[in-house]
């Protein structure tokens, strides 16, 4: 396997909750113009495209034939990758497998989601209806509590479930999801690509906000937002030529379990909150880099947090403190952007959530954090040499990991 | 490409109504896949799905086959597309050098639960093509296939001819959906017609499938079967999406797949050199279209081919001797059927419909309307 390289970078010029002003294809191709600016590349450079997005959002399906001409990819490989929430890097590493096989030496993905199109929740909400229509076949009453997770309307009411059992092992309290979030509102507000935005963000005024079900708050969830982020990636011959800054990928890994509606309900056959496959990703990317000590050895992490209490989940569940510690890491500051581990200085997906982007949006921002490219002063002040981004999805039970570097790994 | 990533072993199914659930027909396919190899969930290293959340009606529908398909614990992927992407996805894994199997398991129940015109249409620009509706699959297959006969000086009873050549082939194919005894121009010419001159027997029945697919690396292929099937080569292309920006009489994203995918093989002369091709034409007329894109006949030449019987069973160069998707046309998975296809005859297991002893064969897959995306593979023994 050879080592490949991201080179180049294109986001929207606004993630915000409507672009009336543009077409889905329109506002793609925004984010393509900008990733050819990034790096001094033109179409003529790319061999091959990868694109993502959940068309279940907005109702057109396979909408990469619709949107092509404005793609720049006439002509050329184009591979579609749907995975849910982790569809962006779902497509990045698809990217990565095209390069890495020697086969093609320059590879965009382009992921967007146009929320503002489509009813995110419907969709989402759409994921178990035949379960919940086998569950009332078999004549099981969903109106009391068993069945709040289901019908709670889309992924906020099952979301609960998992944050309660998070709280219950960790010993974290509402109050740290609340600091979390607010740590990400106010990260989001030196971030110019991020959606909900509050500089003076603090816990109290997330405490405030409605409880939508406990122990999730309206201050806790991330909004819907139109955007689409474009990644442009490179072989290792070809990145020398062609990039003044690259970040390197070090290992790709991804992990799935079984989606019962038990995740979802209740937690009746697994727990949400216990994450086997993202242990299992993380396990497999940290062989893959060479990474024996993930604590030691990361300087920066990006994780898919729909919600905010995941921030600190996962970051346990990534093996990046032990279970119990991440809610002491954010007492301690030390998950700020000037902290000893920056986790979303970008503000995360609670910040900003086109779910199409959302999970490349974690590589993207670990490549421009590595590559000391991230703008607006969210540039983290310490060196980052390794960093890890994280993808989630599926019916809660599916994770990604990317990890990147600022040298070509060693092989 | 040389003996790097083969095709190990081939398990499907496909019917009109197979009255199965989506996750009862995806475990079928591959237990009865793993069973034939003679090994369980645990060799396989990946897996890569083809199947449309859109068919499948409800959003990341891939999870929901992780336990049936034996994905759970494992690294699991979807592609949104023709099936044979998976299969050069899975290929492209194991090029990379980080598994050295892949499991490729491609379906969707399009036979009797859920229109299979609806997800071209969702397809389509939903501001103007959509909601006119004037612009739908079968206005667009109409169109091109008026285009392909005027070309061509054709007239429409030559549509009867493509399609029954098909039908008479999947006849002796006991995996199809509509296996027709005795079809002939006639009966053809009498059926319905669906959109002018397009009748209902020159177009693929809705259909119900899986197809799922072991690819593995040249090391392991030897441990896994004595017949390994190569992966010479592969490619593909995307035309406009407007179909005022083709010629509709050609495709000319199914040539540059082509020409990718035989670079790639190093074959310089298709016509010659390939002994079999698996073709995904969904219509009667796309196939005689394709069979001239893939290089297997001169531009225009295809309808003397058919007349001069250059594409049978008994040929040089036989054509979808399985009855290809004029006889079966599972979504998603068609595509993944032709490499099956393709496989069986290469190894001289295609029993009834066995066509000679082809060395080398090309499989193709399309999507998106007036195959507007085509990815083509070729497959050596």
């Amino acid at each position: 396997m050879r080592n490949v390289a991201i080179v180049g970078v294109g986001y929207c010029p606004v993630f915000v909750s409507k672009r009336n002003d543009v077409s889905i294809p329109e506002m793609i191709s925004e984010a393509i113009h900008n990733a050819y600016l990034n790096c001094g590349l033109t179409p003529e450079n790319v061999d091959a495209f990868t694109f993502g997005n959940m068309h279940t959002f907005e109702g057109v399906n396979m909408p990469h034939l619709w949107s092509i001409d404005h793609l720049t990819a006439l002509g050329k490989p184009i591979m579609r990758i749907a995975t849910g929430g982790t569809t962006g890097m779902s497509a990045f590493h698809c990217a990565y497998y095209h390069v890495a096989s020697g086969l093609y030496d320059v590879v965009m993905t382009i992921t967007f989601e146009k929320h503002s199109e489509g009813d995110a929740q419907v969709g989402l909400a759409g994921i178990i209806t035949p379960e919940i229509m086998t569950v009332l076949s078999l004549g099981i009453d969903l109106t009391g509590g068993s069945g709040m997770g289901g019908l709670g309307g889309g992924s906020a009411g099952g979301i609960s479930f998992q944050a309660t059992s998070y709280l219950h092992h960790s010993g974290a309290g509402i109050e740290h999801i609340d600091a979390q979030a607010a740590l990400e509102r106010r990260n989001a507000a030196k971030n110019p690509y991020a959606h909900l935005k509050d500089p003076e963000c603090t816990a109290e005024k997330i405490a405030q906000t409605p409880l939508v079900s406990y122990p999730i708050r309206y201050g806790h969830i991330c909004p819907t937002t139109d955007g689409a982020t474009v990644c442009i990636l490179a072989s290792e011959d070809k990145a020398a030529k062609i990039a003044d800054k690259a970040a390197w990928i070090h290992a790709v890994a991804n992990c799935t379990t079984d989606a019962t509606t038990g995740n979802l309900i209740e937690g009746l056959i697994t727990d949400p909150a216990e994450q086997m496959s993202c242990q299992l990703a993380a396990k497999r990317a940290y062989e893959r880099a060479g990474i024996e000590d993930p604590r030691k050895e990361i300087d920066l992490v990006e994780i898919y947090n729909g919600f905010a209490h995941q921030t600190l989940m996962f970051l346990e569940k990534l093996g990046l403190c032990e279970v119990g510690e991440a809610h002491k890491m954010l007492e301690r500051g030390e998950t700020e952007i000037d902290g000893r581990l920056p986790v979303n200085a970008s503000g995360g997906v609670v910040s900003t959530n086109s779910i199409g982007t959302s999970a490349l949006n974690r590589v993207t921002e670990c490549a421009l954090q590595i590559m000391g490219k991230a703008e607006g002063g969210h540039q983290v002040p310490k060196k980052v040499r390794k960093a890890l981004a994280h993808g989630w999805g599926g019916l809660m039970q599916y994770n990604t990991v990317t990890i990147l570097g600022d040298a070509p790994l060693k092989r | 490409m040389d003996e790097k990533v083969a095709v190990v072993g081939i398990n499907y199914a496909q019917g009109d109504d197979l009255g199965l659930t989506r996750e009862r027909l995806c475990f079928q396919t591959v237990k009865g896949l793993l069973v034939q190899l003679g090994i369980d969930r645990h060799a396989i290293d990946s897996f890569i799905l083809a199947s449309n959340d859109f068919l499948e009606g409800r959003t990341i529908s891939n999870v929901f086959e992780d336990g049936p398909v034996g994905a759970y614990l494992k690294d699991e992927t979807k592609v949104e597309m023709d099936g044979i992407n998976a299969v050069v996805y899975g290929a492209l894994r194991i090029l990379e050098g980080s598994y050295d199997t892949v499991m490729v398991v491609a379906h969707s129940l399009c036979g009797h639960q859920v229109s299979p015109y609806l997800q071209v249409q969702y397809s389509l620009d939903p501001t103007y093509d959509r909601q006119l509706g004037l612009l739908n699959e079968l206005s667009g297959a109409a169109l091109q296939a008026r285009s392909y006969l005027r070309r061509n000086g054709l007239d429409e009873g030559w549509l009867d001819q493509a399609a029954a050549r098909e039908l008479a082939a999947g006849a002796a194919n006991e995996k199809v959906t509509r296996p027709l005894q005795g079809m002939d121009e006639g009966k053809v010419g009498s059926s319905p017609f669906l959109y002018e001159p397009l009748r209902e027997l020159h177009c693929y029945p809705p259909t119900d499938g899986a197809c799922a697919i072991v690819l593995a690396s040249a090391g392991k292929a030897r441990e896994l079967t004595d017949k390994p099937v190569w992966i010479k080569g592969f490619g593909s292309s995307i035309d406009s999406y407007y179909i005022t920006h083709r010629d509709l009489t050609v495709s000319s994203s199914a040539a540059e797949a082509a020409r990718r995918a035989y670079a790639m093989a190093g074959i310089t002369d298709p016509e010659v050199q390939i002994g079999l091709a698996e073709i995904s034409g969904l219509f009667a007329h796309q196939t005689p279209m394709l069979i001239e894109a893939l290089g297997l006949a001169p531009e225009g030449e295809a309808p003397r081919g058919f007349a001069q019987g250059s594409f049978g069973r008994e040929a040089r160069l036989p054509v979808n001797p399985s009855g290809g998707a004029l006889s079966a046309h599972p979504v998603c998975a068609t595509g993944a059927v032709r490499v099956a296809e393709a496989f069986r005859q290469l190894r001289g297991e295609a029993g009834a419909v066995q066509a000679g002893e082809p060395r080398l064969a090309v499989a193709h897959g399309q999507d998106g309307l007036c195959m507007q995306q085509n990815t083509v593979l070729v497959l050596g023994i």
